[in-house]
């Protein structure tokens, strides 16, 4: 008998042994930011050199780190909104202003990225990563043109088409298809939009933002609807994989890093900030998520192969951008749950 | 199992409660009240609130939410859940009625060991065992490798089978979750089988046919009614693993909660779905023949 | 009640014909059975396999190596999650043990009048499916502005283990000879001394099986912990779900071949537990 309670007890102690090796962290940062988008070396190397530990959280749509910041109950130091998301933080008052001071590397960035329309006078937010959101077709499988979302979703790719699992999205492509405007979310606009999209969504395999190259890069699916990063990565592994701008329009997006309120460690975020716009570890950023890097300085560091990746760094004219659409958003919950439901 | 223990009192020597035995159950009294009581009364509460979607909700009492889950699109999802579950179900049944009954006849030693085997997947991570599948469902996984090297593709099959991603995906993900739930009570049951009953039968002139349809199904129906409650209720809420293996296409009622909750940020709309979710589960609880063990 | 006869043991000539048409059945049956288990453990072999693939891509055979087993080490966060999955464990294991043992005790001993509206309620949320118990707790975190981590992973996680120990020790409870605690009352002990003396340790085979089945449930514990955890307190099943969307590495393969390695060890440890404790206990 007490053979069996003394072996519990050193069970027990077994068992919380592995906690003790970790030494306690002097400051830690709570990071709430997307998948597949700030490298763990990065990371590492801002633990290295400040000792502050990095507890990287991660969602892959802006709605869903709304919502979690929303709630009231999690407690994070940096968010990664893009520039829609930005607006509708700002608006909502849920950011606090930065304190440039502590981030004098903000001048890294190519002019163009500073002081952007979504928040003026750049009080809340400095943009990380940029890009597009685009066709990427593996031309090694699919011979014919492909222009535009037209041209993606036919019945003859029925199941080989990957796509981004981002509602507003999908929502734009059949707006550009339609020239309505992207930001206009209106109940008579969606009702246009519904039959476009419920011809489409069957078509798709897989809705992933996580990793929406996998399935590409695995041979499940053949060309898709992504973000340009990974289009870049894929183009990176195999030239047969295209990067296209839909010829019927699509968009641009800047993701940026804020503080939330009631952020706990703000200056620990304010310094991460500042070591993200070093053009070295810009560059770290670019070498594993290419997406288009508006660090001028960071530019400079990469190699031509890379300026010259077509997903990167397209030949782009004037793109829209998002802009916040307030009540639209449950409009378009509303809509793409119904559609989902279908299949 | 834990079905039946539910609502079953210990018959004890118990002495009349006191205000001390009182005191001593008032920590467990507090715990209850605040994790498990509390919650729903929230969870009701903010199905009657307006929500504006992205976590925002505004205190206005509204019916809206209950009216739009009973629209089309949330009823098809609710029937295609409970459409899945009873699939699961069945297969599992089907499947695991025979295993129930090996290893519940088996001698001793063999039993102790199969029972063993049948537990260990039972107890580990269902996310590690769904995740396995990938390598074996993907367009140039095992399954098709195995069937390209046997030339069963370019002869029977046209192409390579699109397994992954599907709703086949997802029911072998939830069949091979729940297999060891229906298992473990069918051969509760079996193993209590009076052996004398079926020597009996046998004795009457009946094949082993019937000896199973009129002696032993009825004798094990217990165990299968508990296997039915463990596999068809659970599973008509899962939701990890059916994004996992429905590639986010197949959306069952616990994708579109957790989408409300977490993505969608229509909170309100979440908790109606929540307690109807939770209405339908007491109902099928309730209504479940869980028969008694004799 | 009509004596058994010996399973397998046949006399009568008439008999051994019914007996060679039940092993046709029998043999099916072992065969249905292995399929099954094949079916079942397939999954998990492979992914032992590929644990030991030099390629990152799981579907890929490039070759062996031990290189995984040796980095997971020094994966912090695979690290991290898996220390907090044991802390979080250990915790709830703990809290469990004590709040299923007192509850099931009290509920014994005493007969309170809503002694069946308290039974229910504290198997409520193990019957009740988990992602309504998530989001409920979630809903109650956030209304009491209590910050997500790990004290509400371990409240989660113990309101719905500590029924499986209140289980445990009510079918030992069952058991339980009246006289024992009389004789302690008698000997001048209060009712609180009596339980701890005397009662708890005739209860302890029950809790430590109980008490190992809500470990178990703990560090496999998914759905729940997703709604109420944070980046800090990530749990195994939470960073392995993460990277199953995003793409696993075989890093993840060899700690889950580590991890059903170390369920196997737990489950053979409460096969013995249990067998330990169904000899007659020796007398104090």
């Amino acid at each position: 008998m007490k053979r069996i309670v003394s072996t519990c007890v050193l069970l027990g102690l077994l068992l919380v042994l592995p906690s003790c090796h970790r030494k306690p962290a002097a400051e830690s940062l709570n990071l709430f930011a997307w998948s597949q988008y700030i490298p763990q070396e990065v990371i590492d190397g801002f633990t290295r050199e400040t000792g502050i530990k990095v507890n990287y959280e991660q969602y892959d749509s802006n709605e869903a780190m709304i919502t979690k910041l929303s709630q009231g109950s999690s407690r994070y130091d940096l968010v990664q909104p893009s520039e829609y998301a930005v607006e509708n933080l700002i608006h909502r008052n849920m950011l606090e202003p930065l304190d440039f001071s502590l981030i004098p590397n903000v001048k890294n960035l190519d002019p163009q990225f500073r002081d952007l329309p979504y928040d003026p006078g750049q009080k809340y937010s400095v943009p990380y990563m940029t890009g597009t959101t685009g066709i990427v077709v593996n031309t090694d499988k699919i011979k014919d043109p492909i222009r535009g979302y037209r041209d993606v979703f036919q019945e003859k790719y029925k199941k080989r088409i990957a796509c981004v699992d981002d509602n507003r999205e999908i929502v734009s492509f059949a707006l550009d298809v339609l020239k309505i405007p992207i930001n206009e979310v209106t109940p008579e606009n969606l009702a246009k939009a519904r039959p476009l999209l419920a011809q489409w969504m069957p078509l798709v395999r897989v809705f992933n933002s996580d990793d929406t190259k996998r399935p590409l890069a695995e041979g499940d699916c053949d060309l898709g609807v992504v973000f340009c990063g990974d289009a870049a990565s894929l183009y990176e592994t195999n030239h047969a994989f295209k990067y296209i701008l839909p010829e019927e329009g699509t968009h641009q997006f800047i993701d940026n890093l804020c503080v939330p309120k009631g952020a706990e460690h703000k200056e620990a975020a304010e310094k991460f900030i500042n070591y993200i716009l070093r053009p070295e570890v810009s560059k770290i950023i670019s070498d594993k998520f290419p997406y288009t890097n508006p660090n001028a300085e960071a530019r400079k560091l990469l190699t031509p192969a890379q300026l010259a990746n077509p997903a990167s760094y397209p030949k782009t004219d004037h793109l829209e951008v998002f802009h916040d659409i307030g009540p639209g958003t449950k409009l378009i919950g509303e809509l793409m749950s119904e559609l989902r439901s279908k299949e | 199992m834990a079905a039946s223990v539910v609502l079953q009192v210990s018959e004890a020597p118990g002495r009349r409660a006191g205000a001390k035995a009182w005191l001593l159950l008032s920590p467990l009294l507090a715990w209850l009240f605040l994790f498990v009581v509390a919650p729903t009364i929230i969870l009701l509460c903010y199905s009657f609130l307006t929500g504006t979607g992205l976590g925002e909700v505004q205190a206005t009492f509204t019916w809206e939410n209950y009216r739009r889950a009973f629209h089309g699109a949330y009823v098809r999802i609710f029937a295609r859940s409970l459409e899945y579950a009873a699939i699961t179900t069945i297969l599992c049944g089907l499947i695991g009625y025979p295993v129930a009954h090996y290893i519940g006849r088996a001698e001793s030693r063999l039993r102790n060991r199969l029972l063993l085997l049948v537990m260990i997947p039972f107890l580990t991570s269902f996310l590690i065992r769904a995740y396995a599948w990938f390598i074996i469902l993907g367009d140039q996984g095992l399954l098709n490798s195995l069937l390209e090297s046997l030339h069963v593709i370019p002869t029977f099959l046209s192409h390579r089978l699109e397994l992954i991603y599907t709703p086949t995906a997802v029911i072998i993900g939830l069949v091979y979750t729940y297999l060891p739930f229906m298992i473990l009570p069918i051969y509760g049951s079996v193993e209590k089988l009076d052996e004398s009953l079926i020597e009996a039968a046998a004795d009457l002139g009946a094949g082993p046919a019937r000896a199973f349809w009129r002696v032993i199904l009825p004798l094990t129906w217990p165990g299968v009614a508990a296997g039915v409650s463990l596999v068809f209720i659970p599973s008509i809420a899962m939701f990890a693993v059916t994004s996992l293996m429905g590639g986010a296409k197949v959306r069952l009622i616990g994708d579109e909660i957790e989408d409300q909750f977490l993505s969608s940020g229509n909170l309100p709309f979440g908790a109606a779905l929540g307690i109807l979710l939770l209405a339908l589960f007491l109902i099928s609880f309730l209504l479940f023949p869980r028969g008694r063990e004799e | 009640m009509v004596a058994k006869p010996a399973r397998g043991l046949s006399s009568s000539s008439k008999r051994s014909t019914s007996r060679r048409r039940r092993n046709f059945p029998r043999f099916a049956l072992a065969w249905w059975t292995t399929l099954t288990l094949v079916f079942l453990y397939l999954p998990i072999a492979l992914l032992i396999f590929y644990s030991f693939n030099r390629s990152e891509l799981n579907l890929v055979w490039q070759g062996f190596t031990l290189h995984w087993y040796a980095t997971i080490w020094q994966n912090e966060a695979l690290m991290g999650a898996l220390s907090n999955s044991l802390i979080i464990a250990s915790s709830t294991t703990a809290v469990s043990c004590a709040l299923g043992t007192v509850a099931a005790w009290l509920l014994y001993r005493y007969r309170f009048p809503a002694a069946r509206m308290f039974n229910a309620l504290i198997f409520f949320p193990m019957i009740v499916p988990e992602i309504i118990m998530g989001v409920s707790l979630l809903l109650l975190f956030s209304f009491l502005r209590i910050r997500l981590g790990f004290t509400t992973v371990i409240i989660a996680h113990v309101t719905f283990c500590f029924p499986f120990v209140m289980i445990a020790v009510q079918s030992r409870l069952q058991g339980l000879d009246p006289s024992l605690e009389e004789a302690a009352l008698d000997l001048g002990a209060t009712p609180v001394q009596a339980f701890l003396k005397v009662i708890v340790p005739y209860l302890v085979p029950a809790i430590v099986a109980g008490g190992l089945m809500a470990f178990t449930l703990s560090i496999d514990e998914f759905v729940v912990t997703y709604f109420t955890c944070n980046a800090a307190s990530s749990t195994l099943p939470i960073e392995i779900y993460g990277r199953a969307k995003r793409g696993l590495d075989p890093s993840v393969n060899a700690l889950s071949a580590l991890m059903i390695a170390a369920t196997i060890v737990l489950l053979v440890a409460a096969n013995y537990v249990r067998r330990l404790s169904s000899k007659p206990s020796p007398e104090k």
